[in-house]
């Protein structure tokens, strides 16, 4: 891991034009400011490790016999198809 | 892109952890970032059946087996609201007026519990079929909304 120190508005530079910036230094956070191209999602890390492991697991439940009889409702009235 | 699949307007048959389906080729969607999780699969199918309704199968047709059952969210909670990030915007190339077809991930419990998504909505732009799932920083709603079954 590449540790640096970094002041108030000072920046790092990743790869072509993702620059992390220091915008405030506070006692119990720092407020960090990211510019990156379109293509590359910015996402808070335990969000992102959150949904990876919701995706997971939704991807390989097992499937409950006789799901399609079954035929599970949303609980909104008159939604169904 | 690439094209995983010959050009052909025939409808493919494709196997799912839910049964066995037919798709349209034109329902060959483009997900530029894959799924968290399953970010090397870049092409999914959306499956609709009746024998799905009301809900969805989103079906990776490359990288690693990856099937999902997934819903609209307004059919879950009737007022959904859930507005793109403008970098989001941005990636979905989207005006004012473009149509997004929103979706939950739904989470199947062996013991009959289902839940939806709707913290973390797969987003798609019909008009270019690309895909991102998005992770509003704001957003309220919870992962696990618990549906009724029946």
């Amino acid at each position: 891991m590449l540790v640096v120190t970094r002041r108030r508005n000072e920046a790092i530079i990743i790869g072509e034009g993702i620059e992390v910036r220091v915008l405030r230094v506070g006692r119990d956070g720092v407020r960090i400011g990211i510019t990156a191209p379109v293509h590359v999602p910015v996402n808070r890390a335990e969000i992102y490790e959150l949904i990876k492991a919701e995706n997971y697991e939704a991807a390989t439940s097992q499937v409950p016999a006789g799901l399609l009889t079954r035929r599970l409702r949303p609980p909104v009235p008159g939604a169904e198809a | 892109m690439p094209d995983p699949m010959p050009e052909d307007n025939a409808p493919i048959r494709i196997q799912t952890r839910f049964g066995e389906f037919e798709a349209d080729r034109q329902s060959l969607l483009e997900f530029p970032s894959g799924l968290p999780a399953f970010e090397q699969c870049r092409h999914f199918v959306l499956i609709e059946s009746p024998a799905l309704a009301p809900f969805q199968c989103l079906h990776a047709t490359d990288g690693p087996p990856a099937s999902f059952l997934v819903i609209n969210p307004k059919l879950v909670l009737s007022d959904y609201r859930c507005k793109l990030s403008p970098a989001d915007r941005e990636r979905f190339q989207v005006t004012d007026d473009t149509p997004l077809a929103w979706l939950a991930v739904v989470l199947l419990k062996e013991d009959g519990e289902a839940f939806a998504n709707l913290r973390a909505p797969v987003v798609i732009n019909p008009a270019r079929m690309v895909g991102y799932q998005v992770m509003p920083h704001d957003s309220l709603y919870p992962t696990r909304y618990p549906m009724v079954s029946e």
